[in-house]
């Protein structure tokens, strides 16, 4: 007899939705937290992030309403109280997130997890003992943590996305090494809140999983609001000296106050001891899954960030964990293939499904359909025309395989386009769906016309 | 002046092929050597130079069509020169391969379009251009429905509804007069199919729609059993697709081979651990031979001691073949292809390894003429890259026989009486049992065997 049918080890978003369903599919279950239950998404990721921005946001807004006839004189803003009203948030929610576990009955234990056996755990607790426990079932949703190369200094100056959300002040300056996803909305959160920001990119162009279209959208409004986009080239011969972060990009010196790094997250899997049950990994460190996401040890599953080919989004964790969990109670389940992303620059940006991009390395033959806010009574109304939605579709049969929006609400807007793709609709049931007027979302039915070259609110081509 | 451009005759025995791949279009410029076409005989997949420089003015034989050697296939010439409209009638005198080929002759007649040229029913007329009274296009009748396709009796109504609901409606039992199926039948058919309770994406619908696929007979894998557009996809892999040419022809050969040739089977295993300690000897030394080498050289061999192994028979008589043509299966994309070396016995095993390496190389990559394919007198298939214990290989028709080599495998073996590892690799004979007899067989292989395991001779040849 094991002491519980299921352990889950993190309380990540991926972890303690699975621990919740275990308990409602009837499972004696315990959930294991090293740190802070709601993980990385809820204390230094999606939510401190997202109540700083919109504080950022907040600021802009009051400080550039004059063509709305709103003018405010002497617009100010305190970081200490932005940040103060983020730690906020972030304890009312993972308080949340324990009160939810409890009231499903899940055993919470805190402390840090490594395997000693298939269906076998340690756990070294705060106060230095360990505790033996064994299950059933064991789900691993340890996540990832910001990777950060070898070659950078170690220095206070050179910090990860977790320990920047820390500042108690912002930089005047801030060097940001990455242009990907975390990268880019720090810079504008930053730059939001006057702060100059260079960001360097080694690849291209920032943010390389959306199509060129979006990213433009994207990179000229960030260079409106100030920030430096230096990409195409590595940031070599990083060095802190006299309380400034410098490096060399192409033959040009660039300085900051701090370094944030966003180059990516390594999988917390070196500290469970995974050999000691048998799972394999690869040598990026991350575990293969099957579609129900377990591991090569049958007992064994494995959600979120530290899954290999993982998208490492919380919403996709969620899924994963329910699914695992799931599937070790013995039911049918499946990891969605299908799972929208959201960015929140400014603008934000929503992506489901292909890009043209990949459509076209697929070797699809794809038909792209947009349409602009620039054309949309609502956007125009509430000052953001600013970029643009787009379908991206089946030449042949009109089937929406891929959606992006770039603009004000995208975030939202995506929603209905995963709706849409995961359910095979054509654009044609797309665009006979009565979308409510003045909204956002139009765009998407007027998009869905664009494929037919039949869009009501643009000129004929 | 525009020079016709002439489907090539690669080979003695080839009559027919067809063009897959145009590399040209109509319009293109082209100088001399320049690849125009790509064309896939029972054999292998071939390019096809230009003779001319000048531009390609018509393409007459489009891809995919078979058609005779010597056909007509196109005009290179100067720009905005005049060709025929239709192909002139192929030439009659055959050109040697490749050769240049002449202006087509100003009394050629005309020849009708590639199409069916008359009203036969033939299910599937040769398309080759036929020389006759040229006919327009449009007063040829249509082609005649497939003889094996019952016409379904189905009211306008009826078929309309069948066609909106995706399902076949050949399974609808019709109760109207002579059993013609009505819109009532249908109905009743979807009814009693729970028709209503299918769920399917809208994009699968129009999959299903366009590609004539019976959604009734799909199972869904969406929510519910809800049918997405990868069932329909699942279902359309389903449908017969027709085989390459090669394919055709392997699996007509190999079936006359079974039917027509009893073969029997004897297997033996070969020690070869001495022989491969021998060769690590020679590459040490800078001579690389493979396994398959030896193999062949022993095969010749033996052939030379048998000769009723080298030998054909077709029921009555029995012919030796003199030479060892030794034939040699290659795997290639999708298909199998046999190149052979000619009058073997007489290569030493130098140059049997030249030769061997380059006509697998040639296999490879497409470049095998057709009469590089033809006439082997015995066939040695090699599997031993495959990681196989043992298989059986079927004869080529017109020879006696066929040898399957396997993997050499490390096993415990008995040598003088005490248990040691070997590697060991299994040799089965397929034998045309007409001629040849089942001792005549077992002595056959126990020489192969014998010769393998017999460094000394290996010393003398090497």
């Amino acid at each position: 007899m094991f002491d519980f049918d299921v352990i889950v080890i993190g309380a990540g978003p991926g972890g303690y939705p699975a621990a919740i369903r275990a308990a409602q599919l009837g499972k004696k279950t315990a959930i294991i937290e090293k740190e802070a239950f709601g993980g990385t998404c809820l204390n230094w990721g999606c939510i401190p992030t997202k109540t700083l921005i919109a504080s950022a946001e907040r600021f802009h807004h009051a400080a550039h309403s004059e063509s709305f006839g709103v003018t405010a004189k002497n617009v100010a803003f305190d970081y200490a109280v932005m940040a103060a009203r983020k730690n906020e948030i972030v304890k009312r929610l993972s308080g949340g997130v324990q009160g939810l576990l409890k009231s499903n009955g899940v055993e919470l234990i805190a402390g840090a997890a490594r395997f000693e056996g298939p269906n076998r755990l340690s756990v070294v607790q705060p106060d230095g003992t360990s505790r033996w426990l064994s299950a059933a079932s064991i789900i691993i949703a340890a996540g990832s943590d910001a990777a950060m190369p070898g070659f950078l200094p170690k220095d206070k100056r050179v910090m990860d996305s977790r320990a920047f959300l820390d500042l108690k002040a912002l930089p005047d300056r801030l060097l940001i090494l990455g242009g990907g996803v975390i990268g880019c909305e720090f810079a504008c959160m930053a730059a939001a809140l006057g702060t100059q920001v260079t960001v360097v990119e080694m690849l291209e162009d920032i943010v390389m999983v959306l199509d060129r279209d979006v990213r433009r959208v994207l990179r000229k409004r960030m260079e409106a609001l100030g920030v430096t986009l230096l990409t195409g080239a590595p940031l070599m011969d990083i060095a802190v000296k006299n309380g400034t972060v410098s490096g060399t990009y192409k033959d040009q010196t660039v300085t900051g106050d701090l370094l944030l790094v966003a180059v990516g997250r390594r999988p917390n899997t070196a500290a469970l001891d995974l050999a000691r049950a048998g799972v394999k990994i690869d040598e990026r460190g991350t575990i293969p899954v099957d579609a129900q996401g377990r591991t090569n040890v049958a007992s064994i599953f494995a959600v979120g960030d530290l899954v290999t080919g993982s998208i490492q989004l919380a919403h996709a964790a969620t899924q994963q964990g329910e699914a695992a969990v799931e599937a070790a109670a013995g039911l049918k389940s499946h990891v969605e293939k299908l799972c929208p992303s959201c960015i929140f620059t400014s603008p934000e940006i929503g992506l489901a499904g292909l890009t043209e991009a990949k459509a076209q390395q697929l070797g699809l033959t794809v038909k792209t359909a947009t349409f602009p806010f620039s054309a949309l009574g609502k956007a125009m109304a509430a000052g953001e025309t600013d970029g643009f939605v787009k379908w991206i579709c089946d030449a042949a049969s009109g089937q929406v395989l891929g959606a992006q929006a770039v603009g004000a609400h995208a975030t939202e807007l995506i929603a209905e386009a995963a709706l849409a793709i995961r359910n095979e609709l054509t654009v044609d049931e797309v665009g006979r769906t009565i979308h409510s007027h003045p909204t956002m979302s139009e765009a998407w039915m007027e998009a869905a016309h664009a494929f037919h070259n039949a869009c009501i609110h643009l000129p004929k081509r | 002046m525009a020079q016709a451009v002439i489907f090539p005759k690669l080979g003695q025995t080839m009559e027919e092929g067809a063009i897959v791949k145009w590399l040209k279009k109509e319009g293109d410029a082209v100088a001399k050597g320049d690849i125009l076409f790509e064309i896939e005989t029972d054999k292998a997949n071939l390019e096809v130079e230009s003779f001319f420089e000048g531009v390609l003015l018509k393409i007459y034989v489009r891809e995919g069509v078979t058609v005779p050697v010597n056909t007509v296939v196109g005009y290179v010439g100067g720009a905005g020169e005049k060709v025929p409209d239709q192909p002139p009638a192929a030439e009659a005198a055959p050109a040697p391969a490749a050769a240049a080929p002449e202006a087509p002759r100003a009394s050629a007649a005309p020849a009708a379009p590639a199409a069916p040229a008359a009203p036969v029913a033939a299910p599937a007329p040769s398309p080759a251009p036929v020389p006759q009274a040229p006919a327009k296009p449009a007063a040829l009748p249509a082609p005649a429905p497939a003889p094996a396709a019952k016409r379904l009796v189905i009211s306008p109504r009826a078929r309309a509804l069948a066609q909106a609901s995706c399902i076949d409606p050949s399974r609808v039992k019709g109760t109207g007069p002579n059993g013609r199926i009505v819109e009532k039948d249908v109905r009743a058919f979807l009814g009693a199919a729970n028709y209503d309770a299918l769920r399917i994406t809208p994009a699968a619908k129009r999959l299903a729609a366009e590609k004539a696929v019976d959604i009734l007979s799909v199972r869904g894998s969406g929510d519910g059993g809800r049918i997405m557009v990868e069932d329909i996809e699942r279902a359309l892999r389903r449908k017969p697709v027709t085989l390459s040419r090669m394919r055709q022809i392997i699996a007509r050969r190999l079936v006359e081979s079974k039917q027509t040739i009893p073969h029997f089977y004897v297997t033996v295993k070969a020690d070869l651990t001495d022989l491969m300690a021998f060769r690590a000897d020679l590459k040490a030394k800078g001579l690389s031979y493979s396994i398959n080498d030896f193999v062949l050289e022993a095969v010749i061999l033996s052939l030379e001691e048998f000769p009723v192994v080298n030998s054909v028979t077709d029921g009555v008589t029995v012919s030796w073949r003199g030479d060892v043509d030794l034939g040699m299966a290659v795997s290639v994309d999708n298909g199998l292809v046999v190149p052979v070396i000619r009058a073997a016995q007489t290569l030493t095993l130098a140059e049997l390894n030249a030769q061997t390496k380059a006509l697998a190389e040639k296999a490879r990559t497409g470049k095998l003429l057709p009469d590089e394919m033809a006439g082997s007198t015995f066939t040695v298939s090699n599997m031993g890259m495959m990681n196989v214990d043992q298989f059986t290989a079927i004869i080529n028709p017109g020879e006696a026989g066929i040898l399957a080599v396997s993997s050499g495998r490390q096993v415990p073996a008995v040598v003088n009486g005490e248990i040691k590892i070997r590697t060991m690799m299994a040799m089965t004979l397929s034998a045309d049992h007409r001629i040849v007899d089942g001792a005549v067989g077992a002595q056959f292989v126990n020489a192969i065997r014998a010769k393998l395991e017999n460094i000394e001779l290996w010393k003398a040849l090497v």
